[in-house]
């Protein structure tokens, strides 16, 4: 058995402990639906326990696998919801992205949580919102320098979250 | 003072990467990346973080949802329950065990052990024998039941292959067949067998392993160590 298998139920408390916040986030995301995502979240994590002993950290981190399950989790779940008849609610159509694609937007988007607030709020309006420098320095009360600087601080920040994730491009 | 001009330059690139310089800066900025392989390096790093941006939906940037409290006590409690399940499984399970020539070779004194189960789940009854020939182990768990008596079978340590058959004696000495199964390598699924007696009424479980027969008198509900020279042909 190799070691570091998630054999026992104390490596099961302690993957959700590490990653079951990460794995819901995502689920809700890519599902739309918390009810559905709560049922992937705890599926994988019994997909998880049942194939403990195939876990090898030689191959990849436990972050990884883990959302390896519930991408197969999701499609499983995503095929159930297809045969059935779609109920509309509150205009919100099920997220029909792939999931790699989803997965990358939530991954980006959660580092984006991740940093600063100053560093998220110069990317949002001067990249997301297309505002002038000048007008978001005048808007934050600082030099636009600052702005500019911020925005370079910010994709930093940003690169250094995504790499602790274990974003591989 | 290189550093201190490089710095400039770096507080740059964020706006660079992103496209936001206007002609005359970016250029001035190029021509100094031309010359500077580590601002050059930190300006394709941000490039390729900025490239990902798109993908994001900046009204996504709230906090993220929190999974319910619950969700992780009943992943707990479904694996604690499995888990429980699992360890009964495996107590019924073939394992790997030595080869069959140990089994073949020695004498079928057999002394059994029944004990009435401690943790009130049920009346059921583990016997395992014992004195058997070396590297073989032969076990069962008895639970009473509507039909007559289930027999979880546990066998380990005799060639692979070997076709068990196994019975219980009834009042009288009359054999009620409780099926077969063969002994498998490695095999994984536990053999559950049943037969159509009483466990109560029950005085022996018989085991044909091969040429051998193991007889494990049963004394209902109370614990007994017997040992008993038992030398039966195989039917």
């Amino acid at each position: 058995m190799a070691s570091g298998a998630l054999t026992r139920e104390r490596d099961v408390r302690e993957a959700y402990a590490a990653h079951a916040s990460e794995l819901y986030g995502f689920a809700v995301r890519s599902l739309a639906d918390p009810g559905l995502a709560e049922e992937a979240v705890q599926e994988t994590f019994l997909r998880a326990w049942r194939a403990g002993e195939r876990f090898d950290p030689q191959i990849g981190s436990l972050r990884t696998w883990l959302f390896a399950i519930l991408r197969n989790v999701v499609i499983d779940l995503g095929r159930a919801r297809a045969a059935r008849p779609t109920v509309a609610d509150g205009g919100t159509e099920p997220s029909v992205e792939p999931f790699d694609e989803a997965l990358l937007s939530w991954q980006i988007e959660e580092a984006m949580r991740r940093i600063g607030e100053q560093h998220r709020r110069v990317l949002v309006e001067t990249y997301y919102r297309g505002r002038p420098y000048a007008e978001v320095a005048e808007e934050l009360g600082v030099p636009e320098g600052t702005v500019k600087s911020r925005v370079y601080y910010g994709l930093r920040a940003l690169r250094v979250v995504l790499e602790e994730m274990g974003y591989e491009d | 003072m290189k550093i201190e001009r490089c710095r400039e330059w770096r507080e740059a690139l964020g706006a660079y990467a992103l496209g936001h310089l206007g002609d005359e800066e970016r250029m001035s900025l190029e021509a100094h990346l031309e010359g500077c392989p580590e601002c050059r390096a930190e300006a394709e790093s941000l490039v390729a973080v900025s490239r990902l941006l798109p993908q994001a939906d900046p009204e996504r940037f709230g906090p993220a949802p929190v999974p319910p409290p619950e969700l992780g006590k009943r992943i707990a409690a479904t694996i604690g329950a499995e888990q429980r399940s699992k360890r009964r499984q495996r107590r019924l399970r073939f394992g790997l065990g030595l080869s069959g020539a140990a089994a073949a070779a020695a004498a079928a004194v057999l002394a059994i052990f029944v004990l009435s189960s401690g943790d009130g789940s049920g009346p059921e009854q583990h016997v395992s024998f014992r004195s058997l020939p070396a590297g073989v182990k032969i076990a069962a768990t008895l639970e009473p039941q509507a039909f007559g008596t289930e027999i979880h079978m546990y066998v380990k340590g005799v060639r692979s292959g070997t076709l068990c058959q196994v019975f219980m004696r009834g009042p009288g000495g009359e054999a009620v067949s409780a099926g077969t199964f063969r002994y498998r390598w490695g095999g994984d699924a536990a053999a559950v067998l049943s037969a159509a007696l009483d466990l109560s009424r029950a005085k022996a479980l018989v085991v044909h392993a091969g040429n051998r027969t193991f007889v494990a008198p049963l004394d209902n509900g109370k614990a007994t160590l017997h040992t008993q020279p038992q030398e039966e042909e195989p039917t």
